[in-house]
């Protein structure tokens, strides 16, 4: 074989090589991002949820916030189905939708507790205060009535005259 | 009635009253006892939306129906993941005396957040796209599940003389998210239902 000849067949082989080698890398990188989008949204989803449940306990009402979220699920459960079929693309396309839907709901839901905890705040410490003002009064009240009470208790007592019913054995 | 007894009768009126004045603070320190246990439910349906008429005799390229149903009455929203497995009659189920997890890799996992008190519901369609039969062993190597197809899997099943059939249970495995451990665990419920593949 010439040199010509030689050169030009390692030519058209490295970069029939160089292809592959291109095309597996890029498979690899797409593939390790699809995994890491996974990951991001799950993450996303958990702590979405975990606002979304604070904010229930401060007392907002959240089943349009879990509407969304469940949406959001859909997208990673179908997320994951893709990254199953090696559909790397469809993988990051649906877990970066479901991240932002996430982000937003926990936004969303963080803002609504703290609007939420104003009013819960000031209804706490009125039902303390009153429960306690309610436990001193009850408490003096029944304490004065008490001594009323046993005042005229006395007084009655002592207002009794004693009857002699019989004076001989 | 002498004076000691009426003293008692003051001493319990005012704790009485007491404990009346103090409730509205009590509701906020102490939750009140709302009753019962804090439990999710799982169950199956058929076609029809009933218990009953499920999918059993299955054939290669017959597309069946169930609906699953998960009630949250946990006291708070709930985060549930329902995995959606396939094992013969060899391979482990969950366990429901140690509440642990059949290992099979799930097929398809739904993700799904429910209210306290409220339901989910949605239908699963599967369908078996492809089979090898060799002898007494049957082997799925291709599914469709909500219009998803898995191929390259192997479900391998042997012949049961004495149901004859290949056996598969198609079940569903519900795991909630525990908020004090910061991960899902599995909770017991699982619910499936026996295919006989007759190919």
């Amino acid at each position: 074989m010439s040199p010509l000849k030689f050169s030009f067949v390692l030519v058209i082989f490295s970069f029939l090589a160089s292809q592959f080698f291109v095309a597996a890398a890029f498979s690899q990188v797409s593939k390790d991002e699809a995994a890491s989008a996974l990951a991001n949204c799950e993450s996303v989803l958990v702590s979405a949820y975990r606002t979304v449940l604070e904010a229930e306990q401060a007392g907002v009402n959240v089943s349009g916030l879990l509407v969304r979220l469940n949406d959001a699920g859909e997208r990673l459960g179908k997320a994951e189905a893709a990254y199953r079929l090696e559909d790397f693309e469809a993988t990051i396309n649906l877990a970066n939708n479901c991240s932002e839907i996430g982000n937003t709901v926990k936004l969303e839901a963080d803002e609504l507790r703290l609007k939420a905890y104003g009013p819960r705040y000031t209804d706490v410490w009125f039902k303390l205060t009153a429960s306690i003002v309610g436990i001193v009064f009850v408490g003096f009240g029944s304490f004065w009535a008490w001594r009323i009470f046993k005042r005229r208790y006395y007084r009655r007592l002592l207002e009794m005259k004693p009857e002699v019913v019989s004076g001989e054995p | 009635m002498n004076l000691e007894d009426y003293r008692t009768i003051f001493i319990g009126a005012s704790l009485v009253l007491m404990l009346i004045a103090a409730s509205p603070g009590l509701g906020v320190v102490i939750p009140f006892f709302r009753g019962g246990e804090r439990f999710s439910e799982l169950w199956i349906l058929g076609p029809a939306h009933t218990a009953e008429d499920y999918p059993f005799n299955v054939r290669i390229g017959e597309m069946e129906q169930v609906f699953v149903r998960i009630g949250n009455h946990m006291e708070r929203s709930a985060y549930y993941v329902l995995y959606v497995k396939l094992r013969n009659q060899t391979q482990a189920a969950p366990s429901s005396k140690t509440s642990t997890p059949s290992p099979i890799i799930p097929l398809y996992a739904y993700r799904v957040f429910v209210a306290d008190g409220e339901t989910w519901e949605t239908p699963l369609t599967f369908l078996f796209l492809e089979a090898s039969h060799s002898g007494v062993l049957l082997n799925i190597t291709k599914i469709s599940i909500n219009d998803v197809i898995f191929d390259n899997i192997n479900y391998l099943s042997s012949w049961d003389s004495e149901n004859l059939g290949f056996y598969y249970q198609l079940f569903f495995e519900l795991w909630v998210y525990d908020y004090s451990v910061s991960d899902f665990r599995y909770r017991n419920p699982f619910v499936g239902i026996w295919l006989n593949m007759t190919a």
